[in-house]
């Protein structure tokens, strides 16, 4: 710093830094040097926002649209190529398995979950004080369920009593296997109804309900509490 | 622990905690997540903060304090009796009683005295045992024979004496709270650092600011807000760094020990690097610390002698037979002998019973004739007057072969000379006429002025029929002729330049380093030795020199033309504080002589007037306030007094001047290498920082965790970044000047630049690559994960549904997420090993520095590699450290953005090595 720079106050060098009119530098910068780092930066970004777009379009290339690559985290399915059956009835009890490109829903007839259907009582029970619950299982691509699954559901409370429907909680092996949103799109995973039946003088249920039957459906999973099960609880209030 | 990023993390921590309790107050069964993470960063400041005082402590080399310098009992006589008392309760005009091993209790006047001595080392820095007598030789105190000092020990005999000083008011005492009252100044390396941390500092609170208020503005709670503002703050702060910055340090610390400089606080490492002038003493740093035989003069003829370390054989012409009658004299005339048991010792080394003139002389002959004790036995002493300053001469008579006696005399030149009447010519006696005299005077005149000590010699062989072999000498009486001898030969002697500083000073000079050189010794011998090492350079001249070339008086020349200046202590104490500036600032090479210790501090602060940073050499206890003052204080290992060793921020262990120079050397060296792994650590602070960014504004599943983070500040990337420090320098880092205080920062915003916007931000895209990869494989495509947040993160939530229509639970995407960590981590740490190659060099090309020339840096890049894998192969999947094990295939994720990092900067580099001074190396050399 020269000797007449050291005699100028701060304020002048706070305003000789923000501009300075003897270089005409603007925050210590000439107007060309701001120039060239802007440009420098807009083709740096340019350079890089290329790169990343073009890298991320290669790797969605590589993904398929109908099922993702990796479902580790999900589940674990088995394939078993010898489970074959095809029927493209939707006959109950079998995997519903379809090769073709667009695929085929089964329908799932509301009928079967009788008083909590909602057609013929809107309010699901819910105003008499035995509320009706619908139960699902979670979306999973190419899902097999082994055996005869169903869903259980146990209360802790002696006075209350449960009802699913269908019966015995069962989840027709038709609605499987899933193929995913964009081939499978009028899909609909099946649903159990439970209908929680207060006794007088009970005004609570601890419910816990698993989906039991199937070898390789886990219910049991230290970490993760909401897969294959759920545990809730309703409390009727007056 | 306190200051710096550590008061970052503290404020992390307390943010961490507040979070957890607010949680925790609303529902018992919160997420411990908060609480952990709080005690973590406790854990890593207190870890960071011991393990940096303890490379700090490791390194120090404590070499004890004054107080354990201080004696305890003293033994006093009071009311009569003697008594023993603690040594603090001495009062003046006590009576004590000394005797050897004792520690004298205060500054004493010596009474009596039964062949008393002491060792007053640990004050002056001389080793030879002094003798202590109630006479008052010399006005000074530390120079008169009746004082005792304080602290100092009694070596042998006895003596009594009365207490004049007690505790800071004795001589020691005064210099040791002279020296506690010299502020320091900070290291170089502390203001950078400081400089660098408020640059991080104020990054991560105004980012963390700005988010908080945006995050707010955006409807996030408040609390998530904070938790935000953690993130943001933990992103920024490099943790690690203060490890790696203290590890190199003492690396270079230890480095420079094999090189024989013992630093003593690890941040003068880089203080000796930004030296620009060193103030160095002359005896023992510059010099040998021996008298050395320098010049001959016989046959009207100078010849110079070998004076190197190790001389082996001396190379003058030795036909003449004047020669052999002066080395006659040369090796009878003298009372010096060899030490017993020494035989296998080069002659050199061999430790010699004598005076340092004697001993030169003795090894000077030992060299040339070997044996020089079987010759004396030859030719048996029988009479002797040593050398006394009144006749100024020391004579000696011997047997010799033919049954003559030799009466062999040396001394000063004058003193001789006058004692001659005759003088040999190639081996013939001449007369002394006065052509001769003034040949003489010549030779004597020239080899004085070079600096040297001259002395005289001459002989006479008796005449046979006045001294029979039976004649009895007596040196009382006199009775033999002490005039009309022969005079044969000048030696002149000098305590020669080591033989390795004239290239040190030359280095110091084109490393754009000041050599000042300050000594107690003679104006003349000063400045011969500054001219024969190379301070005074060949072609500069003083102003003495200019008005003696120009014939005119000392008044007359202008002062601006001479570039070498020689100041006595006596100039110096005359002179105001602006001349001194004057001085310092108009001429490039000077001598300080015969100047106190004392004025050294003047000397010292002047230097710093100058923005310098100023290394001192000193050995005395009175050097301990210039030691202290100075930016660098040097004690010297063997010659230096404990107090000047403890003042010294720097023990330089072979006394050599050289050493400094190698020392320079490391410490530029480390300075750069500070800025690689500076830069190397800065870079993925804003990959870990953009996660946070990106998350709070695009609402995004959080890339990459807080502990992760840390993983990688403190785990994979720590030891990469020790292994820059390994680094070697890229171009003669002696060629350039040192570095300007405020100019040439350690962080400037051409390395903050870089490193945040450019690599940063590379790092940042290919770490974002590989977590849009890791969603979209699972189900999860970019576009769907855009303001994602709100349900992902909802704990209510156990169907979220992706892409495909498929459906998740709340754990499900919790691991998910893990996984998305991973891979942003694998992916940062996959580019880290691009940064650690680039960070290489900052202008050469990788190649041209070479890749596996730095061991280091391989073991580094596979400690980053096998901790990644250890953590991402399942070791890490602990929940709460978030990381789960990952597909091999992620790993080659980021490949092609660590590749493009690494071109880019090549082409960084060729731009600067191709343009030097365009708007790109102003811009993009750091």
């Amino acid at each position: 710093m020269s000797k007449e720079e050291k005699k100028l106050n701060p304020e002048d060098n706070w305003r000789n830094f923000i501009y300075n009119p003897l270089t005409s530098e603007v925050l210590g910068r000439t107007a060309e040097s701001w120039g060239l780092i802007f440009l420098f930066y807009v083709v740096f970004y340019g350079f890089l926002a290329a790169l990343f777009t073009f890298m991320m379009w290669v790797m969605l290339q590589t993904l398929s649209d109908e099922t993702p690559k990796y479902q580790d985290l999900i589940a674990s399915p088995e394939y078993e190529d010898s489970m074959q059956e095809k029927n493209i009835e939707c006959e109950s009890g079998i995997f519903f398995e379809q090769k073709s490109r667009s695929k085929l829903a089964c329908k799932f007839s509301l009928k079967i979950l009788q008083v909590c259907s909602g057609l013929n009582d809107s309010s699901y029970g819910f105003d008499e004080g035995s509320p009706c619950v619908i139960l699902k299982m979670n979306r999973i691509i190419g899902l097999k369920p082994e055996g005869n699954p169903s869903i259980q559901c146990h209360v802790k409370e002696e006075r209350v009593n449960l009802v699913t429907f269908p019966d015995a909680g069962k989840i027709d092996l038709m609605y499987f296997p899933y193929y995913g949103k964009k081939a499978h799109k009028n899909y609909l995973q099946p649903l159990v109804a439970l209908k929680v039946n207060f006794q007088p003088g009970s005004e609570e249920a601890s419910i816990e309900c698993k989906v039991e039957g199937s070898p390789n459906l886990k219910n049991q999973d230290e970490r993760d509490k909401f897969l294959g099960r759920i545990a809730f609880k309703v409390t009727l209030a007056h | 622990m306190v200051g710096g990023f550590s008061s970052l993390l503290w404020a992390g921590a307390i943010l961490c905690f507040i979070a957890y309790v607010i949680e925790f107050t609303k529902d018992n069964s919160a997420s411990m997540d908060n609480l952990f993470l709080g005690i973590v960063l406790v854990l890593v400041v207190i870890l960071t903060g011991m393990f940096a005082y303890y490379q700090e402590a490791k390194s120090t080399n404590i070499i004890g304090s004054i107080s354990k310098m201080i004696p305890r009992k003293a033994l006093v006589i009071r009311d009569g009796e003697k008594k023993e008392i603690p040594a603090e309760e001495l009062v003046v005009g006590d009576i004590v009683e000394i005797k050897g091993g004792d520690q004298i209790p205060a500054d004493i006047r010596i009474l009596d005295s039964q062949g008393c001595k002491v060792d007053n080392s640990s004050l002056t820095g001389e080793s030879e045992p002094q003798l202590r007598s109630c006479h008052f030789t010399h006005e000074n105190p530390l120079e008169t024979k009746n004082i005792g000092f304080y602290s100092t020990t009694c070596l042998e005999g006895t003596a009594t004496g009365m207490v004049i000083n007690t505790g800071d008011r004795t001589i020691i005492g005064r210099i040791a709270s002279l020296a506690s009252s010299v502020g320091q100044e900070k290291t170089p390396i502390a203001i950078e650092i400081e400089h660098f941390v408020h640059i991080v500092a104020g990054v991560a609170v105004s980012i963390g600011i700005v988010f908080f208020i945006i995050a707010i503005c955006m409807k996030y709670r408040v609390l998530d807000a904070v938790i935000f503002l953690i993130g943001i703050i933990l992103a920024n702060v490099p943790e690690g760094l203060v490890a790696a910055v203290t590890v190199s340090l003492s690396l270079t610390a230890k480095r420079m020990a094999k090189k024989n400089c013992l630093v003593k606080n690890l941040e003068a490492v880089e203080t000796l690097g930004s030296t620009s002038i060193i103030c160095s003493d002359k005896t023992g740093t510059l010099t040998q610390n021996r008298m050395t035989v320098a010049h001959l003069w016989f046959d009207n003829q100078i010849y110079r002698a070998d004076t190197s370390e190790d001389q082996k054989a001396q190379s003058f012409d030795q036909s003449s037979a004047t020669w052999a009658s002066l080395l006659n004299i040369v090796t009878l005339c003298n009372r010096a002998e060899f030490g017993a048991g020494q035989e296998n010792v080069s002659i050199m080394k061999k430790i010699v019973m004598g005076d340092a003139s004697e001993t030169a002389l003795l090894k000077f002959s030992e060299v040339i004739m070997g044996d020089v004790i079987e010759r004396r036995k030859r030719n048996k002493k029988v009479a002797e007057i040593p050398f006394n300053s009144l006749n100024k001469f020391q004579l000696s008579i011997h047997e010799t072969d033919d049954k003559r006696f030799l009466l062999v005399m040396k001394g000063a030149p004058e003193a001789i000379l006058e004692k001659c009447s005759t003088i040999m010519f190639n081996g013939q006696e001449q007369p002394l006429d006065e052509s001769a005299r003034e040949a003489f005077q010549t030779a004597y005149m020239l080899l004085g002025g070079l600096g040297e000590r001259v002395l005289g010699f001459c002989h006479l062989y008796l005449p046979e029929d006045e001294f029979p072999d039976t004649y009895s000498f007596d040196t009382e009486t006199m009775n033999f002729p002490t005039s009309d001898l022969c005079f044969v030969g000048l030696i002149s002697l000098i305590d020669p330049p080591r033989s390795n500083v004239p290239d040190a000073i030359i280095k110091c000079r084109s490393a754009g380093i000041k050599v000042i050189m300050v000594t107690g010794d003679h104006p003349i011998t000063a400045k011969a030795i500054a001219r024969s090492v190379g301070i005074i350079s060949a072609n500069s001249e003083t102003v003495e020199d200019i008005a003696k070339r120009l014939k005119i008086p000392v008044e007359q020349v202008n002062k601006r033309e001479a570039k070498a200046a020689v100041v006595s202590g006596m100039e110096l104490k005359e002179m105001s504080p602006e001349q001194l500036d004057e001085l310092l600032k108009n001429h490039s090479e000077i001598v300080f002589a015969r100047t106190s210790p004392q004025q050294k501090l003047i000397i010292v602060e002047g230097c710093q007037r100058q923005d310098a940073v100023v290394a001192v050499t000193g050995d005395g206890v009175n050097d301990s306030p210039a030691l202290k003052k100075a930016n660098i204080g040097i004690a010297m290992g063997f010659a230096g007094s404990d107090a000047a060793k403890i003042a010294a921020d720097m023990v330089l262990l072979d006394d050599n001047f050289a050493s400094i120079v190698t020392g320079i050397e490391e410490g530029r060296l480390i300075f750069d290498n500070l800025k690689k792994i500076i830069a190397f650590t800065l870079t993925k602070n804003i990959a870990e920082l953009c996660p946070f960014l990106i998350f709070i504004i695009a609402g995004v599943p959080l890339p990459i965790g807080t502990i992760v983070i840390l993983f990688i500040d403190l785990g994979t990337d720590i030891i990469p970044s020790i292994a820059l420090a390994y680094e070697k320098a890229e171009s003669d880092i002696m060629n350039r000047k040192p570095r300007h205080k405020k100019k040439d920062r350690l962080v400037n915003h051409q390395l903050a630049l870089y490193s945040y916007l450019h690599i940063g931000i590379l790092q940042s895209v290919g770490g974002f690559f590989a977590y849009f990869t890791a969603y979209a494989v699972q189900g999860f495509r970019p576009d769907l994960l855009l303001y994602l947040r709100p349900l992902w993160v909802d704990d209510t939530i156990n169907d979220l549904e992706d892409s495909y229509g498929q459906e998740w639970t709340k754990y499900q995407r919790n691991h998910l997420e893990w996984t998305g960590y991973t891979a942003y981590f694998v992916a940062v740490m996959v580019q880290q090993i691009a940064d650690v190659i680039i960070r290489k060099t900052r202008i050469n090309s990788i190649f041209q520095q070479g890749l596996f020339r730095n061991k280091y840096i391989w073991v580094g890049i596979a400690s980053q590699i096998i901790i990644a894998v250890i953590l991402s192969s399942g070791f890490g999947s602990v929940p709460i450290l978030s990381f789960t094990t990952l597909r091999v295939q992620y790993w080659f994720v980021a490949v092609p953005y660590a590749i493009v990092i690494w071109l880019y900067d090549e082409f960084r580099k060729l731009l600067i090595r191709r343009y030097p001074g365009s708007w790109w190396d102003k811009n993009m050399y750091y």
